[in-house]
């Protein structure tokens, strides 16, 4: 019903962010579209979760891979032993986020993410 | 051994992919950079090929059944990001390694505390399906 076009290009133009952020750091963009999704458009957070999900099925990083790939910056061999295990665990964590309520795990998870962070810019900018 | 650790880093990170709904870059590549010592170039580059498959499709099916999942914006949203990405890499290519590590560390930080505030949210009775907005 409510399915505005304005809200249609306010989600796209968000994920476009998401995408920059993907492209730049060479992540899926989920750590951002989750969040956003719910401040900015009333999700809550497991259907946040869950759609972030839908956005990364399709290879939405194909375009920045590409770059990487001519540039020479890809590992295939690491690459290619990671997936069957991220595929696997994604099935676990999915079913374990049924059973517990991730929030805690949630805070556990953003204070580690915030000390790597900080631990990573402080060494870079040290070199 | 090192194939060994790639394998058992995978697991972990789909866990983390399945129970938080963050893409898992964002724990890989200073884990491929640490643990694995790649440059930081070639963590992105690497994570980058990773997330190509739906890695994410087995979660996406658990939250498919509970009736989580808003199809539409998810759609509207992988359109976005990608455009986005190749905007982004062609930024972060020319970069210094080094430079990108520490905005890649801020990046970390932001997540971090845009994650911490979301648990905040809970408390406040959520209304999903409804447009309504209680204007701050």
């Amino acid at each position: 019903m409510g399915n505005v076009p304005a809200r249609d290009i306010g989600i796209f133009l968000a994920a476009s962010v998401c995408g920059v952020a993907s492209g730049l750091f060479g992540i899926g963009g989920g750590v951002l579209l989750i969040p956003l999704l719910g401040l900015l458009f009333a999700f809550d957070q497991h259907r946040a979760q869950g759609t972030s999900l839908v956005a990364l099925v399709p290879p939405t990083g194909l375009l920045a891979f590409l770059a990487y790939a001519k540039a020479g910056y890809v590992s295939w061999h690491t690459g290619l032993l990671l997936i069957p295990g991220i595929f696997l665990g994604g099935i676990a964590g999915g079913a374990l986020a049924k059973r517990v309520s991730p929030n805690h795990l949630r805070r556990v998870f953003a204070a580690i993410v915030f000390l790597v962070g900080a631990w990573q810019a402080v060494v870079a900018l040290r070199h | 051994m090192t194939i060994t650790v790639i394998l058992v880093l995978g697991l972990a990170v789909g866990i983390l992919v399945g129970l938080l709904g963050v893409g898992g870059g964002v724990v890989l590549v200073p884990a491929l950079a640490y643990l694995l010592h790649m440059d930081q170039h070639s963590a992105q580059g690497t994570s980058l090929l990773i997330l190509l498959p739906p890695v994410g499709l087995g979660a996406l099916r658990e939250y498919w059944k509970q009736g989580q999942v808003d199809l539409r914006t998810g759609i509207l949203s992988a359109a976005g990001m990608l455009l986005g990405g190749y905007a982004g890499s062609l930024i972060a290519l020319p970069m210094q390694a080094r430079h990108l590590k520490a905005w890649f560390g801020c990046f970390l930080m932001l997540a971090a505390v845009l994650l911490w505030r979301k648990t905040q949210d809970q408390g406040v009775p959520a209304t999903p399906r409804t447009e309504q907005n209680s204007g701050g």
